[in-house]
């Protein structure tokens, strides 16, 4: 049996990092780990789990037939004896040497067209799944080539077969184009990323068996190799997908997400509010009661809070992270709120919002984020010439506070001690706040707007107190630019998400963040926060979505199915749902408890910036580069969602084609780009961007 | 931005392979500068293990729970950007000092030279000397701050109410300004009430801006 592990594996699989394992869905079998011998201790992903029959290494020299599945349930094991311990991030050195020689490199061309051959000779209703596997053995055997050294092969290679690729694949292959040195590999993040984690592909169990079967037939076969390093097949039981359903999942960097990847628990149902009463005000109820009775001066029981008594089973517990408690201006706030919410319009496909458009003028194409207070008083604008504008949407004028010298004048006993203290001198519709080094992507007020935040180029997060409108503090952590910044729903945390492909959550009394969020591939390019503040969302240039949890710093879902950077995310205001928007101009709808995609609006041309659900979750408004707002029905897009157990199994459900009927309407602005939409207390869409003169 | 690029690569070449007393510029000499250049300038985002490490370790702590009714929740004085950044010079003008020109009290601030206690005025002239004998004005340390009440030396003798600490017309040394937030604040009584040319003052004030 000495012949099983050390023969064909030693020559096969020499090198320091990755380890195939071929998990599968039904409980029955499961996983083998092939372990590369060569290194003294095994590195890679293992399992402890009984052996699968079909242990790569020990097929391949005992020949194509399934032989006594003893021998190879032996060499499983015997294989397996020398795995030590579970270590997911090798590193660099050993993964660039992942790339050691292991075949003739003429021969890459013909390995890679023999397998173009057997895909489209397969099945149709294989062919499609299979085909998943051209671009993930693309890139890897280019970067074989081109590792080991071998310029003029890879370069033909590349040539060859690059157009047979996916058409969303093109920008990733451009970027490939210009690493034909061994030198160009060691300084992008991004490609050493691709390399280390292992692509997942989800195929099902019928065309799996087709392709193992091919690949084992073959002596000496590179490809095999390849995919038990590079590639980790999700197995599920079902029909297998067609090309529509694949294409709408594929795209990122990694390809799918596993499984189980998609599989915790997440709390998405809301936070209860607090109880407490609502005034009647005099002055709002002018129009109420024409008959002249008298109006009845009960304060109104705020009934939101106490519909039902019993925990939501989907809300997290109140405690389960801290919170800022309620205090008296944010209680105040909460009642405006709530009057507001009285007489906010009810939307639908028959009422649509009205859309009130703010155009930055002679923006000269710097305006990089914006942001509108929740009650729209305010709205800020960050700048590529690095500074911070405020302007007062409402008539008030934007007032700071008095300087030391005048506050210890006034009267402090007075009843308007607050409106005292404010300086009318200096009032004024714009306030701008200096003190970044770069442009500003990034802007978000706190809820209670005391308090705005920007992030910059600069590396920097920066606290604008808005009542003396000076810079509070500075918060360093990413070294490079930061793309995108918001408070919390509730205040006092922060998340923000930049170059270094993390993002990072902040504290306002903390000058160092609390939690990190790592994993994504590529640069965090959008963060939100969940409607409970316990979970984050987070969108990247690897084409991910990412939901991580604030108590402990896990990801619990991984959304893949753009083909483009994301820009934006909107969460639905029941919790339940999250919306998409990236480069390639669709948005996509995800189920946040059954992590699967639920839907797919197509009609941008351009790229998405901005998502927002109505107040009340019945419409979805996107703003796009194409110069125009779309109005989505939501309530309609999430209605009869088959999830059953069969569903969340195979992970992915049937898109309608319904993106037609969804779209409610279609609103152009003459040449601006929709860069913020911000929907007001009474269900009026603003929408703000610049002016572009071409 | 190539060629200021290359040139500047060239350059460093150029120095190593003097350094390393070579006649010319090798191809090693380009390899290393590109090198030096790269970690320098273009940095790039850590690796993702290194990510995933720090990651782990800082998501292990929990929480911190929040102190409710404290204020505006910001950070340590030191981490924030509220200290002020320029200091006042005081007015000791009129008589010409030794130095020929307008001194200021020296204060030893008390964190920075440990002393907590009174600081001490430094005062050369001999002027000056008197205004410190004037000096009855309480000094108060509050904490991490303290402030400094300076009667200003009016020969109208009208005294610097201490109940109004105004910033007037002093110049702090930043350097003194350590990491405990110390304002020091002079109190002169305002420039309307004191007749003597007030904007002779002010143009004292510019001149010795440098005198620090």
């Amino acid at each position: 049996e000495a012949l099983l592990g050390r023969g064909t594996s030693a020559a096969a699989v020499a090198l320091g990092g990755s380890v195939a394992t071929v998990a599968t869905s039904s409980p029955g079998v499961a996983a083998v780990a092939a372990v590369p011998p060569g290194k003294g201790e095994a590195r890679g992903d293992c399992r402890r789990e009984p052996w699968e029959a079909g242990s790569p290494c020990a097929a391949r020299s005992l020949g194509s037939s399934p032989l006594s599945e003893q021998l190879l349930l032996l060499a499983g094991a015997f294989a397996v004896g020398g795995v030590v311990v579970v270590e997911d991030q090798p590193d660099v050195s050993a993964v660039l040497s992942a790339y050691n020689q292991q075949g003739d490199p003429t021969l890459y061309e013909e390995y890679y067209s023999g397998l173009k051959h057997f895909i489209e000779c397969s099945l149709d209703c294989h062919r499609a799944e299979l085909s998943q596997l051209f671009y993930p053995l693309f890139v890897h055997m280019y970067l074989e080539l081109v590792y080991n050294q071998h310029e003029s092969e890879a370069k033909s290679f590349f040539e060859r077969f690059h157009g047979d690729q996916e058409c969303y694949y093109q920008d990733d292959l451009r970027v490939l184009s210009s690493l034909t040195k061994k030198e160009h590999m060691k300084g992008n993040e991004t490609m050493l990323d691709f390399r280390t984690s292992k692509f997942v592909l989800r195929i099902s169990r019928d065309s799996y068996q087709l392709l193992k079967r091919h690949l084992q037939e073959k002596q000496n076969n590179q490809i095999w190799n390849i995919v038990q390093e590079h590639l980790y097949i999700d197995i599920f039981d079902g029909m297998p997908r067609s090309k529509q359903q694949i294409d709408a999942m594929v795209g990122s960097l990694a390809g799918e997400a596993k499984r189980e990847a998609n599989k915790a628990k997440v709390f998405f149902g809301l936070l209860k509010e607090p109880e407490f009463d609502v005034p009647l005000d005099d002055e709002d109820e002018e129009g109420e009661n024409e008959e002249g009775k008298p109006k009845k001066k009960k304060p109104k029981k705020d009934n939101v809070g106490s519909k039902s008594k019993k925990q939501d089973p989907n809300a997290p517990p109140q405690n389960r992270i801290p919170l800022p408690e309620l205090k008296d201006s944010d209680k105040l706030d909460k009642v405006m709120n709530m009057k507001e919410a009285a007489r906010r319009v009810r939307l639908g496909p028959e009422c649509l919002p009205s859309i009130c458009f703010y155009t930055f003028l002679n923006a000269y194409q710097g305006l990089t984020a914006v942001d509108i207070t929740d009650d729209s008083s305010m709205i800020v604008g960050g700048f590529a010439d690095s500074t911070v504008r405020v302007w007062s949407v409402t008539p008030k004028k934007l007032r700071s506070v008095k300087t030391a010298a005048d506050l210890s004048l006034i009267d402090k006993e007075s009843d308007d001690v607050l409106e005292r203290i404010m300086d009318e001198k200096t009032a004024s519709e714009l306030k701008i706040l200096y003190g970044h080094s770069g442009p500003v992507y990034g802007t978000s007020f706190s809820p209670d707007r005391n308090y705005l935040l920007s992030c910059s180029e600069d590396g920097t997060v920066r606290l604008w107190s808005l009542q003396t409108f000076t810079c509070l503090v500075g918060y360093k952590g990413h070294n490079y630019p930061v793309w995108d910044t918001q408070f919390s729903p509730y205040g006092y945390y922060f998340v923000s998400g930049g170059h270094d492909r993390v993002a990072r959550l902040w504290a306002t009394d903390h000058y160092q963040p609390l939690r990190i969020f790592a994993g994504h591939l590529a640069d965090v390019t959008c963060t939100r926060f969940h409607p409970n503040s316990n979970y984050i969302a987070t969108g990247s240039a690897d084409r991910t979505i990412r939901l991580w949890d604030v108590l402990n710093g896990n990801c619990v879902r991984i959304f893949t199915g753009h083909k483009g950077p994301i820009h934006s995310l909107a969460f639905s205001p029941n919790g339940r749902f999250l919306a998409t928007g990236a480069t390639d101009g669709r948005v996509l709808l995800w189920d946040i408890g059954h992590g699967l995609m639920v839907g797919e609006l197509k009609g941008h041309t351009d790229t998405i910036y901005a998502l927002r659900f109505s107040r009340d979750g019945e419409i979805l408004a996107s703003g796009s580069m194409d110069n125009t707002v779309r109005l989505w029905d939501a309530v309609k897009a999430f209605e009869d969602l088959e999830t059953d157990d069969f569903t969340t199994a195979t992970g992915h459900i049937n898109l309608p084609e319904n993106s037609q009927d969804l779209l409610l309407g279609t609103y152009m602005t003459k040449s601006t780009p929709v860069v913020h939409l911000h929907f007001t207390r009474r269900n009026l869409l603003l929408a703000a961007g610049a002016y572009s003169s071409q | 931005f190539s060629p200021g690029y290359v040139t500047t690569i060239l350059d460093d070449a150029k120095i190593y392979s003097s350094h390393a007393k070579k006649s010319s510029v090798d191809a090693d000499d380009v390899r290393l500068a590109i090198q030096c250049r790269t970690d320098q300038s273009f940095t790039s985002p850590p690796p993702r293990d290194f990510l995933l490490d720090i990651a782990r370790q800082k998501n292990q702590t929990p929480l911190p729970l929040i102190k409710p009714y404290s204020g505006p929740r910001l950070p340590p004085d030191r981490y924030c950007l509220t200290a002020p950044n320029y200091r006042l010079k005081s007015l000791q003008k009129k008589v010409s000092s030794t130095a020929g020109r307008i001194t200021v009290p020296r204060l030893s601030v008390g964190a920075v030279s440990s002393r907590p206690s009174t600081p001490t005025l430094g005062t050369p002239s001999a002027q000056t000397v008197s205004v410190s004998a004037k000096v009855g004005a309480p000094v108060s340390l509050a904490g991490q701050r303290f402030t400094v009440q300076i009667p200003s030396s009016q020969p109208a003798g009208k005294s610097a109410t201490p109940t109004t600490p105004t910033v007037q017309n002093v110049l702090i040394n930043p350097s003194l300004i350590g990491p405990k937030n110390i304002l020091i604040t002079t109190n002169m009584v305002p420039p309307g009430a004191a007749d003597p040319n007030p904007l002779k003052r002010k143009h004292e004030d510019d001149d010795d801006y440098d005198a620090l």
